[in-house]
Formats: structure tokens, C-alpha cells, sequence
């Protein structure tokens, strides 16, 4: 059972790190990334592919993911917020989304497309005995965590900080203060995009295999859920979010054990009938989320 | 404000708590007598009509078993769960049955993507994974003898396919489409590859994605060439758009696909009608039913004997195989009895069809050949599934009649 929640752990960290970035993007930039899921898939398979076919190491990967994911994003918000307002941006990252997983899927001379990437590398996966190593990838996918809050909640706190703010609420206050609201909302997309690459090679180093359909709609569902349920704008609460739904997600497996009278395939319905109404008691009686968004502090 | 925050995390940590240690709450299984086995079906999500009744094959299979004095003197003990018709979810299940149950076993899986997310988990927990998925790349390479698969492999399907079109059908020109996906791909390779290599015209071929709400250009592309024939390889939901297509579109080149796409169960025909439905044939692996050991299992099942269960009978070899090489190899552990599964499957030895007859001569020490419901049972050493055939049917007023069975 150790074992499980060790691997459940690293589940929720890298699922953290996911609703972190959705939270930078979206809770504190206020840009809708309905694309997500695209994302998260690209940071995948760019760390995948880095190390299967360019033979670079797992830390050159990740960084190699992070940076692609990141110049991908900054260049969809840049092109698309030239040109539109945020309304449609939501549009285009939705399509943007889908054209990567797309990509994926048919881009057989580089992705093997619907078979998938197998055999994906982990950090130190030569150097560390197999019945240690999860212990290991959940040592490493908290420290991941952690220093992304850390990182996160620094830039929440600086002057870019309070610029995201002051952009979400009204880009046009911003932009008469002389304010480069562009360059702020690509700058805050491609931050975002970066975070969304860690943890897309977080997700290639706990599966070990990464195919097409592991990246559906039902990842933007649940990064999501996350953010909501801990509170937009919150990153603790993002964290919070994310467990709260793993744990939903996987606790109500064992519902089978504490009632055995319940069929293998009545389960499987009552699972999602009891997610869904987890979710809607969550926005009657905590609307706005476990934690709320920091806020600075004027002593009376 | 603070103190109301502290409350709040605080409930919600125990309410994570309690929900991840719900496990330990239940102490039944924590004592060992039980072996485990990990089921992991396609209960929900695309997949879903097929799961709830290898299930069922499942647990009458166990308690069969069960009742005929169990494996090496104790029971064993399903944990079936839902793969939701998905690789990540499939996976986060293996290490549930391997950590939470100490299962030796993961039997199931249906569905390529969940058979492939699988295979590392249970090639480095040394746990023998057992498939009823089709693409050759499940047992390509070095599986160290943990992953068998029960089903045909996609190859194969392309070659029993082909040859039913160049013996018997006769088509002069064809179309091909199909699905974007692992098992596919490998059929559609061989089928064309047969047809021109005997002098059949290939019209034109493509490929289609999946969820796709409108398959219009696909269908105008490859129906607007008219060809004899149309071979559509896929899944049920895009194949009920496609069909829609061609119904809307008055094409008359005949339709061939796969069972799991034109019968589903029957809800292809309920999602159609039996007009557009007429006349399209289907091909899928399926059990030979003339097989004493396929009798046995439709009334270990109660169901009628002119029933064709496509994958149960596979679900059945999946648990009775497990059974008979534990009880050969005297241990529940599959370091030990993974490699016993051939011994078993393939003999040579006494041919035998019933489960709880195959193990009390396993018990006595006689050497066995297990002839199973789905199949011979018989297997390639890299675990690859011999002795299983295709069937063809022909959709006929709304239903779907037996043409012929035929092997690779």
C-alpha cells in the first residue's frame, strides 16, 4: 500500500504543477488556456523526444521541454493578442490545443502516432534500483513542486505580479498607464507554458509511455476542477485543488472495498455521479475556492 | 479570516486522509489466504459496451474455480475494476493491483493504449500482464515472459480478411479507411499489401482521426471513387458517422468491417437502422463455436447456445491459464509460474477443456494441453496467441448472420 500512495503522490505533485501553471495563466493573468491539454502533450513528448532521438540526458530535456512549451505559447499569445481580444483567445488556444494533440497523432515519423513513445527515459533511471525509484521520483516531483510555488509566488509578489493583476482586472487602465499590455500577457502565457512543459515531463517520466490518447479533454476538465476548487488566483490553493481531485479520482476506487455489495460496473457510474456532485457542493457552499488570492497586506 | 482558512485546510486534509486510507479500513484481504487477480475491463468510455460481460465471465470463471477447490488450496479473489477505456487510467490500476493487492496477475485489458501503458509496470514488477488487445507491438520485443496476449494479433486479422476478399468475396477494386489507431494500422499494411500483390485494385486508402463530428470529406474521397468494396477498419462511433455518410450520400460500393464496428452488440444497428445497415459484412477473431471448451463456457455463462461472445471467452483463458500455471508451478508468484503458461497452454500433455478438470490432473501430475473457450490456448514463446480464428457475418435485416470461421 506504501508503495500506491508513494506513486498517488507523485500523481498529485505533477498534477500540482499543471494546475499551477493553468492557476499563473488564468487565476492570476486572467488568459483562458483552453489548449491545456495540447500543451501538457507537447511537453511530453518534447522531453520524450529529446531523449530517445536527440540522446540528450533528462535534465537537458526537461529544460529543452519547458523552453519549447514556453516559446510556443508566448508565440500563440503573441500572434493571437496582436490581433484579437481575449475573448477569441480562449478560442485559439482551444484550437491550438487540439492541432498539437493532432500532430501527435498522425505525425508518425516523429511522435509513432497512435502507437506511442514507449521505453520514455527517467532522471537516474540506470543508477537507481527499481524498487527505490519511485521513492526517488516523488522526492524529486515535491522538490519540483515546491520550488515552482516558490517560484510562482515570488513572481505573484514582485511588481510583474501586481501587473498581471492590474492586466486581468483591466488591461485598459493598464495600457493608459503606459503599460505594454501585450508583452505582459505573452510574457505571463509563456511563464505559464514553461511550467506546463515541467510537468508534461513529469507525466512521461512516471507513465514511461506516452501515446495520444492519455492527452484528452478530460486533463483540461480536471486542470480545471483544480484551480476552482482551490481557489483562483490561490497557488496553495491550486495544490490543494489538485490532491482534492486525485484523491476523488482514485479514493473513490476503494469505495468497492468499504461496500462490497456494489458491482464492479455500478461503481464505475457511481464514481462519476459522486465526482460530479463533489464538485457541485463545492460551488454552492465554497464558490470561491478553498484558499483565496493573496493580497498585500496595509497595516491599520 | 485566518482561523476560518486553518479549519478549512484542516478538512480538507482529512478528507484526503481518510479517502486514501480508506484500503487499510477493510482488513479482510489484508491476511493473505486469497490470491489476488487485477481485472482491469473497459467499463466506461469508448470501449464501455464490451467490458460489463468479461466481467461476468470473470467472476463465474473464479467461482468456478473456487468451487472446484480453488488454486493451490485457496480461493481466488477479482478485483475488477474500470480502465475507463484509457492508457493513463489502465496504468494508475496496474499499480493498484500490484501495491494495494498484491496481485500476480493483471488480466483484462482490452484496448491496445491499455495494454501498452501497462506493460512496463508489470515487465518491472514482474507480474504477468494478460491482453485482449490486438496490436504486435504489445509482445514485440523483450517482455522477459510477462506479457501474454489472448486475442489475434492485428497482422492476422489483415491476413484472414484479405484472404476471405481474394477466395471468396471477389472484389476487383477496393477503398480502404481507417482509424488512426495502434490496431489498425498493421491491418490496413497486410490488407493492401494482399490485395495488390494478387492484381486487386487499391483506389485509394486513408486515414481517419478519431471524435471527429463530421467524417463527409472521408467518406466523398474515398466513396466518390467508387469502388466494389469499401473496407473500413475502425470503432463503433466513427463508423456509425461514416455509415450515416454513405447513407446521406446514396453511395453504393458494398461495405466490409470489422465486428466491433458493424455489430457492437447490436447498438450499431440500434444507432442506424437496419436500412443502412443491410448488407454490410463484418470480420472479427472470435471463438471457434464448435469448440467443446466454448460450449462448456456458454453454460458456465446461461446463455443461449447459438451466442457468439466475442471477447468473454478470452477473459475465461485469461483466469483458467493463470490457474493452471500457478497450480503447475506450485506458487502464486509469477517469477515462478510465468513460466509455466506454455507447458500448460500448448502441452504436450492430456487434452482437456474444463478448468477444474485441467487442474486436478495438474494437482495429480499429469501432464496437460488446456484447450480454453476463446482458443487453443496455444502460444508463441514472446506470448503471442496461436489457435484462434475469425469469423465473417453478413448485417440481414438488422441482423447479423454467420457466413463462415476461418483461421490465419
Amino acid at each position: 500500500m506504501t508503495s500506491y500512495l508513494v506513486l498517488l503522490g507523485i500523481l498529485v505533485c505533477f498534477s500540482a504543477i499543471l494546475a499551477l501553471a493553468l492557476n499563473f495563466q488564468w487565476g492570476l493573468g486572467g488568459m483562458v488556456n483552453f489548449g491545456l491539454t495540447g500543451f501538457y502533450a507537447l511537453g511530453a513528448y518534447a522531453s520524450a523526444l529529446f531523449m530517445l532521438k536527440g540522446g540528450a540526458n533528462s535534465f537537458f530535456a526537461v529544460v529543452g521541454a519547458m523552453a519549447v512549451v514556453a516559446a510556443v505559447c508566448g508565440l500563440v499569445a503573441f500572434i493571437t493578442l496582436r490581433v484579437t481580444e481575449e475573448d477569441y483567445f480562449a478560442i485559439v488556444t482551444l484550437g491550438v490545443g487540439e492541432m498539437l494533440r493532432l500532430v501527435a497523432l498522425n505525425e508518425d515519423w516523429l511522435t509513432k502516432g497512435a502507437l506511442g513513445l514507449t521505453g520514455v527515459p527517467r532522471p537516474f533511471g540506470d543508477r537507481i534500483a527499481p524498487e527505490y525509484y519511485q521513492y526517488f521520483l516523488l522526492a524529486l516531483a515535491v522538490v519540483l513542486l515546491l520550488a515552482t510555488l516558490w517560484f510562482l509566488n515570488a513572481v505573484a509578489r514582485s511588481p510583474f505580479g501586481r501587473l498581471m493583476r492590474a492586466v486581468r482586472e483591466d488591461d485598459v487602465v493598464a495600457a493608459t498607464l503606459g503599460k505594454n499590455v501585450l508583452w505582459v500577457r505573452v510574457r505571463i502565457f509563456a511563464i505559464g507554458g514553461g511550467i506546463i512543459g515541467l510537468a508534461g515531463s513529469m507525466h512521461g517520466f512516471y507513465y514511461q509511455y506516452i501515446d495520444p490518447t492519455q492527452f484528452s479533454n478530460i486533463v483540461l476538465a480536471y486542470g480545471f476542477m483544480a484551480v476552482i476548487a482551490g481557489g483562483r488566483g490561490a497557488h496553495g490553493g491550486a495544490i490543494f485543488g489538485a490532491a482534492a481531485v486525485m484523491a476523488l479520482l482514485e479514493g473513490s476506487r476503494f469505495l468497492k472495498d468499504l461496500v462490497p455489495a456494489l458491482d464492479s460496473d455500478q461503481l464505475a457510474a457511481i464514481r462519476i455521479i459522486i465526482i460530479g456532485v463533489g464538485l457541485i457542493a463545492l460551488l454552492i457552499y465554497r464558490p470561491q475556492g478553498f484558499l483565496r488570492e493573496y493580497r498585500l497586506k496595509v497595516s491599520p | 479570516m485566518d482561523k476560518n482558512r486553518r479549519r478549512i485546510i484542516k478538512s480538507i486534509g482529512a478528507a484526503t486522509a481518510s479517502s486514501l486510507a480508506a484500503p487499510y479500513l477493510n482488513l479482510a484481504h489484508a491476511q493473505g489466504s486469497p490470491i489476488p487477480l487485477g481485472v482491469a475491463l473497459p467499463l466506461t468510455g469508448n470501449a464501455g459496451a464490451y467490458g460489463p460481460d468479461m466481467a461476468e465471465a470473470a467472476k463465474r470463471t473464479a467461482a468456478k474455480i473456487n468451487a472446484g477447490g480453488g488454486v493451490l488450496g485457496r480461493k481466488l479473489e477479482l478485483f475488477i475494476e474500470d480502465s475507463e477505456s484509457s492508457a493513463a487510467v489502465a496504468a494508475n490500476l496496474s499499480h493498484k493491483f500490484i501495491n494495494v493487492h498484491k496481485a500476480q496477475a493483471l488480466v483484462g485489458y482490452w484496448g491496445t493504449p491499455e495494454g501498452m501503458s501497462s506493460r512496463p509496470i508489470a515487465i518491472q514488477n514482474k507480474v504477468v500482464l494478460m491482453v485482449s488487445s490486438a496490436a504486435n507491438a504489445i509482445t514485440e520485443g523483450d517482455t522477459q515472459g510477462y506479457v501474454w496476449r489472448f486475442q489475434l494479433k492485428a497482422t492476422d486479422w489483415g491476413t484472414v480478411i484479405s484472404r476471405a476478399t481474394l477466395n471468396k468475396l471477389g472484389f476487383k477494386s477496393v477503398g480502404v479507411m481507417g482509424l488512426q489507431n495502434a490496431f489498425v494500422l498493421p491491418i490496413m499494411k497486410v490488407f493492401e499489401e494482399q490485395m495488390k500483390a494478387n492484381g486487386r485494385q487499391v483506389v485509394d486508402s486513408l486515414i481517419y482521426n478519431p471524435e471527429q463530428p463530421s467524417y463527409r470529406a472521408e467518406v466523398e474521397r474515398i466513396f466518390g471513387k467508387n469502388p466494389e468494396a469499401v473496407y473500413c477498419f475502425g470503432l463503433l462511433p466513427d463508423f456509425v458517422s461514416i455509415m450515416k455518410e454513405v447513407y446521406r450520400g446514396g453511395f453504393e460500393s458494398k461495405v466490409v468491417a470489422l465486428s466491433i464496428m458493424a455489430d457492437a452488440e447490436g447498438k450499431f444497428v440500434q444507432a442506424v437502422g437496419p436500412k443502412v445497415a443491410e448488407g454490410i459484412r463484418h470480420f472479427q477473431p472470435m471463438p471457434d463455436v464448435a469448440a467443446p471448451g466454448y460450449k462448456k463456457f456458454l453454460q458456465l455463462m446461461d446463455a443461449p447456445a447459438d451466442r457468439v461472445l466475442l471477447f468473454p471467452p478470452n477473459t475465461h483463458d485469461q483466469i483458467a491459464i493463470t490457474a493452471l500455471a500457478m497450480e503447475k508451478a506450485k506458487s502464486p508468484m509469477a517469477v515462478d509460474w510465468s513460466k509455466q503458461i506454455i507447458p500448460v497452454g500448448n502441452g504436450p500433455g492430456q487434452e482437456v477443456d474444463d478448468v477444474v478438470e485441467a487442474l486436478k490432473l495438474v494437482r495429480a501430475g499429469t501432464a496437460i494441453n488446456f484447450q480454453g473457450a476463446g482458443s487453443t490456448c496455444d502460444f508463441t514463446p514472446n506470448g503471442d496467441q496461436l489457435g484462434r480464428g475469425m469469423g465473417q457475418w453478413i448485417i440481414r435485416n438488422g441482423k447479423s448472420v454467420f457466413v463462415e470461421y476461418a483461421k490465419p
